[in-house]
């Protein structure tokens, strides 16, 4: 209510009048409170102009067809059965082992990276953000960043996860933030995340996302990707705590799949039409490499010259987090999203609906 | 024979034509006095009156024989607006040769559709068992007394009276010949049908007179044609089965057998339609068939967001009028409405999906629909507000008065100088008053325009326009006001709006512009419609009561004599 009388005031002060009787809500934030819908999410893969710096040694070229025609040559009069070529060569993308291939997996180098500080502290192995934060752990970039597969603006999985998130329903990821005072400072909001259930609001093209959509959540079967975070906002910046997060990822063929991540957090610049920013914390690798082969298929590995062996060699190899109490092998790898939001209207359920749905652990446990 | 059957229609245009043209000065008719009303209903006549058809018209009525699933193309013609309405452009429209083209395509399509047989592979149900009320001895030939049945009772329903025996038995004929020509029974019903669909008594509304016979000598509307009144009045549609039942038994024509009739009728949730499309025209919302924002200035405004503002409005005048029953006036401040998710975002209010009822807070600027979507952006242009739009269409629109054109050597230099500097609207309309030529006109449209600044070319509100507050203050034929709030009142309170409405429902009912003789007429219901609290349904019950509204000018006996002979 302050707040509003503010807006009221800088209306009168604008005029040199009193303040109007009659004005229109105009502002997002309705009774502290503004919610967000996601429209865009990319892996955040720091890019020079040529790449060159990040990939002197170009990018990953041996894709599944790369690979395919050299691991079973058609011109030598030899025949290959399809167990022995085509299955084969299936069995080892779904079932990776550790023994090193035969074809280049180029990594990126250099110390510069997107992302966020996890663990706080500074490590000889961190990188340095664009803007000069240290301390960033993102090793996924460096297995991910020389392919074009995961790079702007061409890249297979950029396009068509991308694209998923406007044409389908399953992945409409929402933010929440409450307790909002103020849009540009606060140093105590909740950001809760929830499933969406509607569409995307667009403009006359159908193309360009706009804001003030209203989206219902979805309590019948979004509990699991349910979270809630304590956060600030500092000159309109919002940065959250870390807290495991289980969100829905793209839908690949018809395969609904998810995004797992440990200890994650937001940081993104607030905007009354939208928030732009960073998702970062360690994710689960076998559910990144799950996701990859059931919902990129080998079509988009195979446009985006990445080939699955290969990478989760370098995804193994990079993990560095969350060693598995048994084998002691980390589990999940530092990462970071550049994600994009549009502003919408939450509409929350009525209250004995709400109530009824099942609790994000009931349905995290299914 | 589809040659000879559009010639057939032409020269039965001409007859229904001659017959309009026809009239005489008034004449002192008997006056039915069917009016429930205390007072004396003055007394006025109309000439007789043929009408085209609109296309909603013929469309609701074929849906409602034949089921909402019919797919219509509609065949007709913008019709020109007169006197604010589109209706009474119906009386003056014709059919050319190319439209009567379109109809003959359209009702080729709507004929074989209600005797289809389903065809799950290309998706088309079966509809001939249900809408053929009998079933032919073989399907592949014909079958005059299947025929007869089907095309008699189509035909009453379409033409709107019983259609004559010998016209009767070309039908028949017809579709005798066709089947036997393609040994398929239907398709030779279809043609019958699509010769009904196509003929004038379809498609035109023609006032047909009768003897009457409390005044020997003199001629009525016969009850079919009061019927067809009442009905495409009340509902926007061609008369139910009921309806041509009551006229048929001359109930039409006793005060207690007419009053039944029309409180069945308004009491129908088919009163809705006729409210609708009355709206619909006195709202001028055929304008948003040619609506466009330039979607760079307006990127929120798609096109489903210019329909949904039409059906927006339309919505609220009908829950408020028919089904709340309230004050009409109340329409102009009243902050309930319906919301739909891609004008919520217009709006800046959530939504959930599908329409559903919407109540805007009171210290809301949205008040009234005059602060709806639907007006504000029909009466702007395409990336930016228009005061003076918006003024002249309260005026004429609300309140029939008439805004007279820009001259044509009008001036435009000095508001559209792209150097020069206006803030606002305000500043920009202000030089109109400075030029005496412009300064006559944008006095009556732009102070009350000026009132709705507060709202951008597509409806959505704005504070400030180029960082200067908007001062909406002005005021409203005598009556100042500081906000839009102040606005919607002074035109609740305008002594013009509820008579405007009335001469409009008083002229769409009829058929034909007021005349000087329909005055006092428009004044006596405008007294009602007050006396009874402005409730839409007791206007439209008091009009379709009364002598007035089935009460016509005889034509001259040697011409109703040659129209006879036809």
């Amino acid at each position: 209510m302050f707040r509003r009388l503010q807006r009221l005031c800088a209306v009168g002060a604008l005029v040199g009048l009193a303040a109007p009787a009659l004005a229109a809500d105009n502002s997002p934030v309705r009774q502290g409170a503004i919610g967000y819908a996601l429209k865009a999410l990319y892996w955040a893969v720091y890019q020079t102009p040529d790449g060159k710096d990040e990939c002197p040694q170009g990018f990953n070229t041996w894709g599944p067809r790369e690979t395919f025609k050299a691991l079973f040559p058609q011109d030598k009069g030899q025949k290959w059965t399809e167990q022995e070529s085509h299955l084969a060569r299936e069995i080892e993308g779904w079932f990776p082992s550790d023994q090193p291939e035969k074809f280049p997996y180029i990594e990126a180098v250099g110390k510069v990276a997107l992302g966020l500080n996890l663990d706080g502290k500074i490590g000889a192995n961190d990188f340095t953000s664009p803007t000069g934060e240290k301390g960033v752990d993102n090793e996924l970039y460096r297995v991910i960043g020389c392919q074009v597969h995961y790079r702007l603006p061409d890249g297979q999985t950029t396009f068509f996860d991308s694209k998923a998130i406007v044409t389908d329903h399953y992945n409409r990821m929402m933010i929440e933030i409450t307790n909002v005072d103020d849009l540009a400072n606060d140093p105590d909001v909740t950001v809760t995340v929830y499933r969406g259930l509607d569409p995307l609001l667009t403009d006359a093209t159908g193309d360009n996302i706009i804001p003030g959509g209203s989206q219902r959540i979805d309590v019948k079967r979004g509990g699991r990707f349910h979270q809630v975070f304590k956060g600030r906002i500092e000159n309109g910046v919002l940065t959250t705590e870390g807290k495991d997060l289980t969100f829905p990822w793209t839908t690949g063929f018809g395969t609904p799949t998810v995004m797992i991540v440990k200890d994650l957090r937001f940081q993104l610049k607030l905007r009354e039409t939208g928030a732009d920013g960073l998702m970062a914390g360690n994710v689960d690798i076998e559910n990144f490499y799950s996701q990859l082969m059931k919902a990129e298929s080998t079509h988009h590995e195979a446009y985006g010259q990445l080939s699955p062996p290969g990478l989760a060699r370098s995804l193994r190899a990079r993990a560095d987090g969350y060693p598995d109490p048994k084998t002691g092998r980390m589990t999940t790898i530092s990462a970071a999203l550049d994600a994009r939001f549009t502003q919408v209207f939450i509409l929350h359920p009525p209250k004995a609906i709400a109530q009824s749905a099942h609790s994000p652990a009931d349905a995290a446990s299914r | 024979m589809r040659n000879s059957r559009t010639l057939a229609f032409a020269i039965g245009v001409i007859g229904v034509v001659t017959l309009s043209s026809c009239s005489r000065p008034a004449v002192d008719a008997a006056a039915q006095k069917m009016s429930d009303s205390a007072v004396t209903e003055p007394r006025a006549t109309q000439p007789l009156r043929v009408r085209l058809m609109t296309g909603a018209q013929y469309a609701n009525t074929l849906k409602y024989f034949f089921g909402d699933d019919i797919s219509i193309v509609s065949p007709f013609a913008p019709l020109s607006r007169t006197n604010g309405l589109l209706a009474l452009g119906a009386a003056s429209a014709g059919v050319t040769s190319s439209q009567l083209q379109q109809f003959q395509r359209s009702a080729a399509t709507i004929a074989h559709q209600i005797v289809s047989a389903e065809d799950l592979d290309l998706g088309i149900p079966g509809r001939r068992d249900t809408l053929v009320p009998c079933k032919p001895a073989s399907k592949t030939a014909a079958d005059d007394a299947c025929a007869e049945k089907f095309l008699r009772a189509t035909g009453k329903r379409l033409f709107r009276r019983p259609l004559e025996e010998a016209r009767l038995s070309l039908l028949v004929a017809e579709a005798r010949d066709s089947a036997n020509r393609v040994n398929d029974f239907y398709e030779g019903l279809a043609y019958a049908l699509e010769g009904l669909l196509i003929s004038p008594e379809m498609v035109f509304i023609a006032d047909t007179l009768e003897p009457d016979p409390k005044s020997p000598g003199r001629r009525r509307l016969d009850g079919y044609s009061v019927a067809s009144r009442l009905s495409f009045f009340l509902w926007d549609a061609a008369p139910d089965d009921a309806l041509l039942e009551a006229a048929e038994k001359g109930e039409l024509y006793t005060a207690k057998g007419l009053a039944k009739t029309v409180d069945r009728m308004i009491a129908s949730p088919r009163l809705a339609d006729g409210v609708r499309a009355f709206f619909d025209d006195m709202f001028v919302f055929d304008n948003f068939d040619n609506l466009a924002k330039d979607a760079s200035v307006y990127p929120g405004v798609t096109g489903v967001t210019l329909v949904e503002a039409r059906d927006q409005t339309l919505r609220t005048v009908v829950d408020h009028l028919v089904t709340q029953k309230k004050d009409y006036r109340d329409l102009f401040t009243t902050r309930s409405t319906f919301m739909s998710p891609s004008l919520a975002a217009i709006y800046r209010v959530p939504s959930p999906p599908g329409w559903h009822a919407y109540e805007f807070p009171a210290d809301s600027p949205r008040i009234g629909i005059l602060t709806q979507v639907s007006f504000l952006a029909m009466n702007a242009h395409p990336a930016r507000s228009s005061a003076t739009r918006r003024g002249k269409a309260m005026r004429e629109v609300l309140l029939c008065q008439s805004v007279p054109l820009p001259p044509p050597n009008v001036d435009f230099s000095a508001v559209e100088d792209p150097k020069g500097i206006f803030h606002t609207a305000r500043e920009r309309v202000a030089v109109h008053l400075k030029n005496p030529v412009c300064a006559g006109c944008h006095r009556i449209t732009d102070p009350i325009g000026l009132a709705l600044e507060n709202f951008d070319g597509a409806g959505q509100y704005r504070a400030a326009e180029r960082g200067t507050a908007i001062d909406a203050s002005g005021s409203f034929d005598g009556k100042e006001f500081h906000d839009v709030a102040g606005l919607a009142q002074a035109l609740h309170d305008h002594p013009s709006l509820p008579s405007c409405l009335v001469s409009r429902v008083y002229a769409y009912a009829t058929g034909g512009p007021i005349d000087a003789a329909s005055k006092s007429l428009v004044a006596h219901f405008t007294q009602q419609f007050g006396a009874r609290g402005y409730k839409l349904p007791d206007l439209y019950r008091a009009i379709a009561l009364s002598a007035a509204f089935s009460d016509v000018t005889d034509i001259p006996t040697a011409a109703a004599q040659t129209v006879s002979a036809k």
